[in-house]
């Protein structure tokens, strides 16, 4: 059932609402027990037989979980960690065997020349994230952070459903706590909170990501089928993909947030107005922020620590400050980052080009740790440093992302290559009749790009939609930052500085836009609630819910 | 060592704590206390919060868990651990 659907905003919700806070008079064991019933009807909703793939994983997991445990208990170390290597492996492989089979069945031909085939696998919603998520709580188990748990506070985990399908990935010991304090009475904060999260994250998917998509596939589709993309059109076709997705994504975010708040639930914060940051490694704590949490606590650290500990076993001083050198950079930041966005980039997909797109991004991360060692130390004077390098550090950050998304969104190589070409200006220069019209003695100089070969209104509608998201997404404060009185997501908190726009002034009045519940906010998120009820209707999946 | 590592007192361990750190940031202006958290100090980045760690760990002659590495909430907790490592050593 997808958040952005009929049945789920008139039916769903409501009947959830009304069955929690219903049994919630009673006891708040029954509504919680309600809350793990509902969940399993909205992953049932779409593929039935589904339910019944993951929960003997979710049973296998709990038995591991409580055999954590009692070795815990009893210090058994050694057991406990080939219990908790076996407990990985299993949800790896389980994970490997709905997403990966296939693609790997295709490398071995490929490599081999043999023709294997496999019957196409069909990989149960969500799964790449429950399996992380998983993979987290046996880890805090075997390490002593989590002591107490029942089947219901494992399932509740494991399955609440505003987080089930794509995140944002959560702790144990972060949620567990707060269902246990939930107070399962209706909480008219908790329900305006709620809306307006939920409204303006369905305004952002339905309103500006739904109506981008289509222009988008529409170049790319043109992409694939072996025409020369030009500079303009390449540049289109990559700033149309990167709104896409981060409409896509943030409003998934917000309408996760506003559904857990229903309840009183609070997630973390997951997503930060990224396409503000002005270096890579400010991108990665801005977009998917619970995914490169999971990422450098449970494969960054360890392999880091593990090179360094390694380094000072042989007498050599911790990498860093006084002490930086080539090949203390290579084992304890490089390769260790290296391999985490190649997992990242393999965990988005299983295909060469989500591979080579987590790499990318991993070469970005170690080139900004490099700059930060040799070239920022060399600066004096700080103020001075950042005032002349944060608007060169956002226009490389911003490319590099954008740059960085023909990968994550091509279908093929060559495609990928077509677009990344016509990017750098090697497929030459094509404007519309509307604007060579302009360039007056110039106009020999560019090839004419014939925009209705592209498809209707797919010209228009992308230079209108980069442009009107370009402004949302830079200049406008975000969902977080509005509600940040009422702290929107764990652990936000009103901030002195807000906006952070390259516009000053226009920055100043936007930092007073802060949400309450007063009339004027009603009709205001009434308004956004029904321009985005009137684009209900498509069935258009979140980019998110693939992976 | 002449000085009973078991028997540091808090502050102890946070001077040596801080001199670790200045020593990796090049910054001797740095000063932890026990409630700073890691994004309080500038460029106390992963990368650096990683040497820092085992900068201590050789420091003391203790070895922290790898899931622990990533709870510590500020300073004070990596004290106080630290503490408890050497009590228990």
């Amino acid at each position: 059932m997808l958040f952005n659907s009929y049945p789920f905003i008139f039916l769903f919700i409501p009947l959830t609402l009304a069955g929690f806070f219903l049994l919630g008079r009673g006891s708040r064991e029954w509504a919680l027990r309600w809350l793990i019933f509902a969940s399993l009807c909205f992953y049932a909703w779409w593929r039935p037989i589904n339910v019944l793939i993951i929960a003997p994983s979710i049973v296998v997991n709990f038995f591991l979980a409580r055999t954590l445990q009692r070795l815990g208990r009893e210090k058994r170390q050694r057991q406990a960690r080939w219990v908790l290597i076996a407990g990985i492996a299993f949800n790896v492989l389980f994970l490997g065997y709905f997403k990966y089979a296939n693609f790997l069945t295709g490398v071995t031909n490929d490599v081999f020349g043999t023709s294997f085939v496999l019957e196409r696998i069909i990989l149960p919603l969500g799964l790449s994230f429950i399996t992380f998520q998983k993979i987290a709580f046996l880890v805090d188990v075997h390490s002593g952070r989590i002591e107490e748990f029942t089947l219901q506070d494992y399932c509740l985990f494991v399955l609440f459903f505003p987080q089930l399908i794509a995140g944002p990935i959560v702790h144990y010991r972060e949620m567990m706590p707060q269902f246990h304090r939930a107070s399962a009475r209706f909480d008219s904060e908790n329900i305006a909170v709620g809306l307006t999260l939920f409204m303006f994250g369905l305004f952002k998917k339905v309103v500006i990501a739904d109506w981008i998509a289509p222009s988008v596939s529409a170049l790319f589709a043109h992409a694939s089928s072996g025409a020369r993309m030009s500079l303009l059109i390449s540049w289109m076709a990559a700033l149309g993909f990167t709104f896409q997705i981060y409409f896509d994504f943030s409003g998934y975010t917000d309408m996760a947030l506003g559904l857990g708040r229903f309840f009183g639930i609070k997630f973390p914060p997951n997503f930060n107005s990224p396409l503000r940051a002005t270096n890579i490694i400010d991108f990665w704590l801005r977009w998917h922020m619970t995914l490169t949490r999971f990422l450098t606590a449970y494969i960054y650290n360890p392999l880091s620590l593990w090179a360094t500990r390694r380094r000072a076993a042989k007498g050599l001083r911790p990498f860093g400050g006084r002490n930086t050198t080539l090949g203390g950079f290579i084992q304890v930041l490089m390769l260790p980052t290296l391999l985490t966005m190649f997992v990242s980039g393999f965990w988005h997909g299983a295909g060469y080009l989500f591979i080579l797109w987590g790499l990318l991004h991993g070469v970005y991360i170690t080139i900004n740790h490099a700059w930060r060692m040799l070239a920022a130390r060399r600066f004096s004077d700080r103020r001075q440093y950042e005032r002349f390098m944060k608007p060169i550090g956002f226009v490389m950050t911003f490319l590099s992302v954008v740059a960085g998304m023909v990968l994550f969104r091509a279908p093929t190589i060559a495609t990928a290559t077509n677009i990344l070409r016509g990017l750098v200006g090697l497929n030459g220069i094509a404007l519309p009749d509307s604007l060579l019209g302009h360039v007056g003695r110039f106009s020999g100089s560019f090839a004419r790009l014939n925009t209705l070969e592209l498809g209707p209104d797919v010209f228009k509608t992308l230079v209108m939609g980069i442009l009107a998201s370009g402004f949302v997404a830079l200049m406008l404060p975000n969902t977080l930052q509005i509600l940040s009185v009422f702290e929107p997501a764990l652990g936000v908190k009103p901030a002195s500085d807000r906006v952070q726009s390259p516009v000053r002034r226009l920055a100043a009045v936007m930092a007073r836009i802060a949400w309450q519940p007063s009339v004027a906010w009603a009709i205001v998120i009434s308004i956004v609630a029904a321009i985005g009820m009137y684009h209900l209707g498509g069935n258009s999946e979140f980019l998110y819910w693939q992976f | 060592m002449l000085v009973d590592r078991s028997r540091l007192s808090e502050e102890d361990i946070l001077a040596a704590l801080t001199r670790v750190l200045r020593d990796l940031l090049l910054d001797d202006s740095i000063v932890l206390t026990m409630t700073t958290r890691r994004d309080e100090v500038r460029d106390w980045d992963s990368l650096v919060y990683i040497s820092f760690i085992v900068g201590v760990e050789s420091e003391f002659g203790v070895k922290f868990g790898v899931a622990e590495v990533e709870s510590f909430e500020n300073v004070g907790a990596i004290v106080r651990r630290t503490k408890a490592l050497l009590a228990s050593s």
